[in-house]
């Protein structure tokens, strides 16, 4: 199958699980048998009848509940994900203001997860069975296993507080001003103002928070890594590599790594949603004005526009990961070209 | 024949017995995996024994002490003792985890099996159902749930059951499709049994040993995402000794590190040793592995 | 290593470019709380920091304390007879951030925006009947009824004077439709059209908010070119931000934080008494509050809290009432009430409650100056224990509990109260006919004593100082007998900053004063 045919099927499919996404989100949102007029205008307001109505039509709340999902996803599609109780803002605009440093947090927490977690594969396959391997195994085991907050706060204090080996909490130095908006990306941005003393200081904030977050996935990376090249070092094109009379470390790296590399990357697809899930419980220790904490002041304070804006499109982000592993394996699999 | 007869049933013991030790030996994370479960399930029942105060007596005056003879592991921010209220933790978070895991188990093995069972629109549906909820990454997913139901413990665990099931669903569904191709169940369909029938006595039996598989791997998980609602003060009530939530409230005495570094090594001790288990098991039933 | 060493050079010329440009910045970390940047909107405390010195009022307090009215942008001013009429002399030469000179219709506008707008702060307007501009340099305000803090009243931030052209071509009202009809509040969340020495440059919620000097601004320009107010919420944070000089000054630390920073040579800690005051309040609708809106229980409830204990955890005095210590005729923590759990015990079985009784308490989860309310409340719960109250906590976000005390809904609840007005009347929101009192406890005259309305009636207008003294004083006793509400800490305030830093002083309005604030060098 020909690229451009398979990406569109790979877009088709994710269609119909956006739109699922979103009603999914309204069922949620609608469960609570209160009238959204209270529970999404503020007390102050809710005399004021011209407000009422205006607030009614807008989200078609007099028509029946299929109706206002329609009329909810119509204004989705306009990029009117309506208005934020509690800031009072477009949560459109919210959420831009607040999404690019968590995606640039998860983002390097990937980078992080994967290099440390194929790094400890390898070593784990290579030495199979060995002490090593079984304290790589131990060590990939607590990675997912001790809290995501737990290691933030240990890091926090043993790292930045007792050793000063990072930078603390915040996404950048208070008396540094944020780079040129483009991306709202620090280290993109920085680096295309040429500003290298914000670029260096959003990059040193970055260290601690992409390791913790990286802890937790280079657990399963690790694990993934090891079996699978288990598997490949063990293969017929291995051993005959080898008889060929190559370095072991050309094999393994070259060999080795590139045919086990599919499942790696399906994990690292997968994963990216534990690293959402993991900035959301981090962003509060690290002081990170991400859409964690946005999400958590949303739902304990029942902003249902937001809570909704934020999951469809978190779950949106985390399917269309997904979609561009698809595409990954378009050309890391020669089986997917063929079928 | 003859060789099972001559098999005594001490013989028999002795030899599982062996290979029990055998298969301890060639995995020590199993063995300590299995050990630290043992101590934190005995630990729940036991907490008003083994507990050094009462684990909701303030004492203002020694508040935020370091650990020492009086206090094991230090006292929290009202003076509590903070290794009793560990220890009664267990008591909160185990339970949580553990019913998330079999009511969670349990909805989707039976959502699942009906569409392995069914099979056509209805298996559409239903599989359709939990990729969408398998969208959303878990934490995201239940702070919307518990948003609308309101936060307590009850609800907390709701909203991981429904983060839950779908997994179970998916994969009591395959099983399903494959124990159904084969021979004896088309057998049985054949002797005219009705389909709730052989669902239940034929196919359910062979697809529960993976479910269980999985459930053991996954209860470090639910108590891990528990704790991290609980964290984010989406659990239990303030007073609670819940773990997570102990370690919450660290945050804003983090300079005293045991406020929040036991119940977050309780937290992690307890998810260690069921993922050793996990791991192990997974290692020993998939040979690719070894 | 020649390479080397030129490499070093250029860095070293990067960086020193970034910082050779001699701006003076100051850093605060606090816990950002601001709802608006309108001053016809915004009630926080960190909107009063910022508008505080983005805008300015006619009258003004001293730089630490409410005991006089200073004049501001009134250089004086003059009251009628009967009370009734105030009429105001604007400063010459005083010019809004973008050059326009301000005028009498400017105050008009703000006062009536304020009124219309229907914001947090408007019920400061409530007995204002009009406001006229007599001519460009003249303003009069008439009351609807005597009001002795009235002064105290207008220097408070919700007051600040606005640009009427500015806010008017940005969407701005102040018709009597204006709740609907204004449109400028995210205007001023962006920019300031004030008068004050500092001017917004932006805020981005929960991450930070910029003040950069004015060049228009008509007095003696303040020492700092840029003030940056970083959002971090955890006291923690705050403690370790300081000391590795990421920020100058921390406005919300604990005081569980101070001893370990003593030690520090780099860091200045002040400690205040500070004027907010934490109590619980039990509404008085029976069907609301159930037991609690028995006045016996409410007694009871007052004398089995364990005030020392709540003054050790945070650092602080028991007030003596709802008023806090500081404001004029405060009964000091000597005349406070003090825990007697027999005859507690003895109150409430003879209200009817002699096994105690089961209720929710309902507060906001929220860090307040240090103050974290969750660890209170659970203090709360383990001292009415005592007496066999039990106590079920509920915490809600703060918007979402806020909006349930303002409506009146809770039954039995724990806030704190900062006043208002500097002035002793403040305290008369705590009786009945009050806002405190009426609304969210529901103790209205009807659910009143015939004595504590009589006092409520001639405190209100009373203004010979010995008749007052007298009045707030019968009041205060009152209250510790009977009402709907039991204070029971009023915490210090610690501030910590770089040891360079001069001119900190907490004030009980405004909370710090950034303009005043320089750096030794």
């Amino acid at each position: 199958m020909p690229i451009h045919l398979y990406v569109l099927r790979r877009v088709i499919f994710t269609i119909p699980i956006l739109l699922g996404i979103t009603l999914v989100a309204f069922v949620i949102a609608n469960a609570v048998p209160s009238d959204p007029i209270n529970a999404n205008l503020p007390q102050s307001q809710l005399n004021n009848t011209e407000l009422v109505e205006a607030f009614r039509k807008e989200w078609g709340l007099d028509k029946p509940p299929v109706e206002q999902y329609l009329t909810y996803l119509g204004n989705l599609l306009q990029g009117n994900f309506g208005r934020s109780i509690k800031s009072r803002q477009p949560i459109a605009e919210d959420i831009a203001r607040y999404l690019p440093a968590t995606i640039e947090l998860a983002t390097t927490g990937t980078v992080a997860g994967v290099v440390l977690g194929v790094v400890f594969g390898i070593i784990s396959a290579v030495w199979q069975n060995r002490l090593i391997d079984y304290l790589v195994r131990a060590f990939g085991l607590i990675g997912v296993s001790v809290p995501v907050f737990v290691l933030a706060l240990v890091g926090l204090t043993v790292l930045h507080a007792e050793l000063g080996w990072v930078a603390g909490p915040g996404r950048l130095g208070a008396r540094l001003t944020p780079p040129p908006n483009v991306t709202g990306l620090f280290l993109i941005d920085s680096a295309l103002a040429g500003n290298w003393i914000v670029f260096r200081d959003a990059l040193s904030r970055l260290v601690l928070p992409s390791l913790v977050l990286g802890m937790y996935i280079s657990g399963i990376i690790s694990r993934i890594t090891r079996s699978s090249m288990l598997e490949v070092l063990r293969a017929d094109y291995m051993r005959t590599a080898r008889s060929k009379g190559l370095r072991e470390r050309v094999v393994v790296l070259r060999h080795g790594l590139s045919n086990a590399m599919v499942p790696i990357v399906t994990v690292i697809g997968l994963s990216y949603g534990s690293l959402l899930s993991g900035a959301v419980l981090t962003e509060s220790i690290f002081a990170w004005p991400g859409i964690g904490r946005y999400m958590f002041r949303a739902s304990t304070s029942q902003d249902f526009p937001a809570i909704m804006g934020v999951s469809i499109l978190i779950a949106s982000i985390y399917v269309i990961v997904n979609l561009i592993v698809d595409v990954l394996y378009y050309f890391l699999d020669p089986r997917i070209r063929a079928a | 024949m003859s060789s099972t007869i001559s098999l005594t049933p001490a013989s028999a013991r002795r030899k599982a017995l062996n290979r029990a030790v055998y298969i301890a030996r060639r995995n020590p994370l199993l063995v300590i995996g299995a050990v630290v479960i043992f101590a934190w399930v005995l630990a729940a029942p036991l907490a008003p024994s083994l507990a050094t105060h009462d684990i909701l007596a303030q004492d203002i005056a020694s508040r935020l002490q370091p650990p020492s003879a009086a206090h094991l592991w230090g006292t929290d921010e009202l003076g509590r003792d903070i290794y009793s209220r560990v220890l009664f933790g267990a008591r909160i978070t185990i339970p949580a985890g553990v019913s998330v895991i079999i009511i969670g188990s349990l909805i989707g093995t039976v959502i699942g099996a009906v569409a392995g069972f069914v099979g056509g629109i209805w298996d559409e549906v239903i599989m359709r159902l939990t990729e969408l909820f398998m969208a959303f990454p878990t934490i995201i997913l239940a702070m919307a749930i518990t948003a609308a139901l309101g936060p307590d413990i009850r609800n907390a665990i709701i909203a991981l059951v429904v983060v839950w099931w779908p997994s179970y669903a998916r994969l009591v569904r395959g099983m399903v499709l494959k124990v159904k191709q084969m021979e004896y169940v088309e057998a049985a369909a054949c002797l005219g049994a009705p389909r709730a029938y052989i669902l239940w006595r034929t196919v359910l039996p062979n697809c529960i040993a993976p479910a269980i598989i999985l459930t053991t791997l996954d209860i470090g998980n639910a108590i891990l995402t528990f704790a991290g609602l609980s964290f984010l003060g989406l659990g239990p009530e303030p007073t609670s000794p819940e773990w997570g939530r102990m370690v919450a409230v660290g945050i804003d005495y983090f300079d005293q590190w045991w406020t929040w570094l036991f119940p977050g090594m309780a937290i992690a001790s307890l998810v260690i040793a069921f993922n050793f288990i996990g791991d192990s098991l997974r290692d020993l039933l998939d040979p690719r592995m070894r | 290593m020649k390479r080397f060493a030129i490499l070093m050079a250029l860095l070293l010329l990067i960086v020193g470019s970034a910082f050779a440009q001699d701006e003076k910045v100051l850093v605060v970390g606090h816990a950002e709380s601001t709802d608006s940047l309108d001053p016809a909107r915004g009630y926080t405390q960190t909107t009063g920091i910022i508008n505080h010195v983005t805008y300015e009022t006619l009258v003004t307090f001293p730089s630490a304390d409410a005991s006089a009215i200073l004049p501001l942008l009134a250089t004086d001013w003059t009251i009628s007879e009967d009370g009734l009429t105030y009429t105001f002399n604007l400063r010459a030469g005083v010019t809004f951030t973008n050059g326009d000179a301000l005028t009498a219709d400017d105050v008009v506008f703000s006062v009536m925006r304020l009124k219309y707008v229907g914001g947090s702060p408007s019920f400061l307007t409530a007995n204002i009947a009009s406001v006229t501009a007599d001519d460009a340099d003249t303003v009069t305000f008439t009351l609807s009824a005597v009001d002795p803090s009235f002064l105290s009243v207008l220097a408070n931030n919700a007051f600040g004077i606005t640009n009427d052209a500015q806010v008017t071509e940005n969407g701005g009202s102040a018709a009597e439709d204006a709740a609907t009809a204004d449109a400028a509040e995210s205007y001023l969340n962006g920019t300031s059209a004030g008068t004050g020495p500092y001017m917004l440059e932006a805020w981005e919620p929960l991450v930070q908010t910029v003040l950069v000097r004015n060049p228009a601004y008509w007095g003696t320009a303040p020492y700092f070119d840029r003030i940056i107010i970083t959002n971090i919420p955890e006291a923690a944070t705050q403690k370790v931000a300081l000391e590795s000089g990421e920020i100058d000054i921390a406005l919300d630390l604990t005081a569980d934080q101070i001893p370990s920073l003593q030690s520090n040579a780099d860091v200045a800690i002040a400690s205040t008494p500070g004027n907010i005051v934490h109590f619980i309040l039990m509404n008085a609708d029976p069907e609301i509050g159930g037991p609690v809106s028995n006045p016996l229980v409410t007694k009871a409830i007052r004398l089995a809290l364990d005030y020392d204990g709540y003054a050790a955890l945070w650092g602080g005095i028991t007030p003596g009432t709802v008023m806090a210590v500081g404001q004029q005729y405060a009964f000091g923590p000597d005349k406070a009430l003090a825990r007697d759990l027999d005859a507690a015990r003895a109150l409430l079985a003879e209200a009817g409650f002699a096994d105690g009784f089961d209720i929710t308490l309902q507060y906001p989860t929220f860090t307040f100056q240090g103050v974290i309310m969750d660890t209170n409340a659970q203090k709360i719960q383990a001292d009415l224990a005592e007496i066999g109250v039990n106590v079920t906590l509920e915490p809600g976000e703060l918007g979402v509990s806020l909006e349930q005390y303002r409506s009146g809904q809770q039954g039995f609840a724990y806030w704190f109260w900062g006043p208002d007005v500097l002035d002793p009347i403040d305290m008369l929101a705590f009786v009945p006919g009050g806002k405190v009192a009426n609304e969210r406890a529901l103790w209205t005259d009807e659910r009143a004593s015939g004595d504590i309305l009589a006092l409520r009636d001639r405190a209100r207008v009373a203004t010979d100082p010995a008749e007052r003294e007298q009045l707030f004083t019968d009041i205060q006793t009152y209250m510790q007998e009977s009402g709907a509400f039991a204070p029971f800490l009023q915490p210090n305030v610690q501030t910590a900053f770089a040891a360079d830093l001069q001119g900190y002083v907490w004030h009980p309005q405004w909370l710090i004063d950034l303009a005043i604030l320089s750096s030794a060098e």
